[in-house]
């Protein structure tokens, strides 16, 4: 292991340690199994030929919506807590570059994340083996993808930490995930003949700026596919994994040029 | 002699966060640490100390000036390595035990596993945390956890420490046990720069200070040059007997200090012991001492925060310039 990766898996370690000794996390770990225990009641009111199709769907999207929770939430406070409670005072005078503290944040974050999509979905299996509903491996791959999404929302989320506040940085990083879960859209209303932005040169100014800049996480959620049996290839899976680590680095880039900067007074 | 730190023209300003005012920490403050010093860094509140050391650890970039770090900029990887810091009131991963905080600390300096697992159980037994290292650090308290600061500060067995006010929260016994700490780390041929609001430690350790108040450097020089050129008073000792006068009132006497009950100090001009010493005889007096008056380190750093100066700083020291 060269230095630098031993410097950055000992940041990585004690961000995990922090997360996981952390009370809120443990909350949303109660919260994770709440919500997928919730899809199989749900999955108990539908008509017995839904059954299944419910308990995946709402199983899917539940463990996909924490864990960009859980992004969101410990990527924003992480970060500011090492700078509002000064512990980056003890940290960066150590031989470490600032991008690799970064990096470490970033990568202890990720193993947090792998943690709690393996829990939730343990659950997930569970409730659905209590249903009878086959298992299938594009399952695995439907949640590697959601891995993958909560993995680029959490390098926004410390992108945003890295010079804002955690209400600011909160609020920016759902905006990222909510604009991103939107771009299929937005990409569909630029390529149709009517609608304003066809007529307002401004507001498709804005919206093909939108598209180029956001990621588009509409490609980590394949939850239909799951549903309706439409295989799940490994190049599509390696593929959004690319697209992730691009905008992971892109994100990255721009935390360390800020942090790079920054001043401790 | 090779510098561990070099401070040439160091200016350091910034704006408040609201009102974007200017507010000058630091004004072109220049000094030097030889390797080996014990430098105490010295003034109030708001002097621009722990902005300095910042600088000196690269928290915090100089608006103008040269900082020299161990021969390198304080952001250099190879100068880190070499390198203590205690910041001011630390706080810690205090989810974490001693021994886990020093593990994640170690790693970061590059010391391998089998090195962190000889070198820390040593370094908290030496800064008297061995019993206590299998204890989350949040349920320490202020001076357990500066020992733990002090260990971190300790850990790569550094060229230099930096310390910013290494005594905060300690008791007496904590306190002792840093000053023979500091003192050690000299007789191993370190160098050791230190902020202390405990002048009397300072002038124990210090080979050598600087003095700073908002921003400007007041003094700088060894503590002889700056203390022992004495003044033109006299103290005069005395112990009172039973139904002796207010000391205050023997003729001669410009102030008294209270020493401890019936022991009290009486201070005169030098033209003036004579008298006293004979009024405080008659008057039933036992004289304990006699002795020339010296500036104490504490009435240098209040008479330059106060903005006049000492009447005379000694020979060798310079006020107001880098030493």
């Amino acid at each position: 292991m060269t230095a630098a990766v031993v410097r950055i898996s000992a940041i990585a370690r004690n961000t995990f340690v922090e997360a996981a000794r952390n009370r809120a996390f443990v909350g949303l770990g109660v919260a994770a199994v709440g919500l997928v225990v919730s899809s199989m009641v749900l999955s108990g009111l539908a008509l017995s030929d839904q059954q299944s199709r419910v308990l995946v769907d709402f199983g899917l999207f539940s463990i996909a919506l924490l864990e960009v929770v859980i992004a969101i939430v410990l990527g924003v406070i992480l970060v500011f807590k090492e700078i509002d409670r000064k512990t980056f005072y003890l940290v960066l005078p150590k031989p470490v570059h600032r991008h690799e503290v970064l990096a470490g944040k970033f990568a202890g974050l990720l193993g947090v994340l792998a943690v709690a999509l393996v829990l939730m979905a343990a659950a997930w299996f569970a409730s659905l083996a209590s249903r009878d509903v086959e298992f299938k491996p594009d399952m695995a791959k439907a949640l590697a993808l959601v891995w993958m999404e909560a993995a680029l929302v959490t390098s926004a989320a410390i992108f945003f930490s890295s010079f804002a506040t955690p209400v600011m940085s909160g609020v920016f990083s759902l905006g990222v995930f909510l604009v991103g879960r939107n771009v299929a859209v937005l990409e569909e209303l630029l390529a149709g003949t009517k609608g304003p932005l066809v007529h307002n040169p401004l507001a498709r100014t804005i919206a093909e700026t939108t598209v180029f800049v956001f990621p588009d996480l509409t490609r980590f959620g394949v939850g239909r596919e799951v549903i309706l049996g439409i295989p799940v290839g490994w190049d599509y899976v390696g593929a959004a994994a690319l697209y992730c680590a691009g905008y992971c680095l892109f994100f990255g880039a721009l935390a360390s040029l800020v942090f790079r900067r920054r001043e401790f007074l | 002699m090779d510098d561990a730190i070099v401070v040439e023209g160091l200016v350091k300003t910034f704006r408040t966060p609201l009102r974007r005012r200017k507010v000058e920490a630091v004004r072109s403050v220049s000094f030097r640490v030889g390797r080996g010093e014990i430098f105490g860094f010295l003034g109030p509140n708001g002097a621009g100390k722990t902005t300095t050391i910042k600088v000196l650890v690269g928290l915090v970039r100089p608006t103008a000036g040269r900082v020299t770090v161990l021969g390198g900029a304080p952001d250099d990887m190879g100068v880190k390595r070499r390198l203590g810091f205690l910041p001011e009131q630390p706080y810690f991963y205090d989810y974490l035990k001693p021994t886990e905080l020093l593990d994640v600390f170690g790693a970061l300096f590059g010391m391998s596993r089998a090195e962190r697992r000889r070198v820390i159980p040593d370094l908290l037994d030496r800064v008297g945390l061995g019993a206590a290292k299998d204890r989350a650090i949040r349920k320490f308290s202020k001076g357990m956890q500066q020992r733990v600061g002090i260990a971190q500060a300790l850990l790569n067995d550094p060229d230099l420490v930096i310390l910013d006010e290494p005594m905060s929260g300690l008791d007496p016994i904590g306190r002792r046990e840093v000053i023979d700490l500091i003192a050690s780390l000299k007789a191993r041929g370190k160098t050791v720069f230190f902020s202390s609001h405990i002048l009397a430690d300072v002038e124990r350790l210090a080979d050598r200070v600087v003095i700073l108040d908002r921003g400007v450097m007041k003094a700088s020089g060894t503590l002889p040059e700056l203390l022992g050129q004495g003044t033109d008073e006299r103290e005069v000792v005395l112990r009172a007997a039973p139904g002796s006068p207010d000391p205050a009132s023997l003729p001669g006497v410009s102030r008294v200090e209270a020493l401890s009950p019936g022991l009290v100090r009486a201070i005169c001009p030098a033209g003036r012991s004579d008298p006293v010493l004979a009024a405080a005889l008659a008057a039933g007096f036992a004289v304990v001492s006699v002795a020339e008056r010296r500036m104490t380190l504490e009435e240098l750093v209040v008479s330059h925060a106060a903005g006049a100066g000492p009447g005379g700083i000694g020979a060798g020291g310079t006020a107001g310039g880098a030493s």
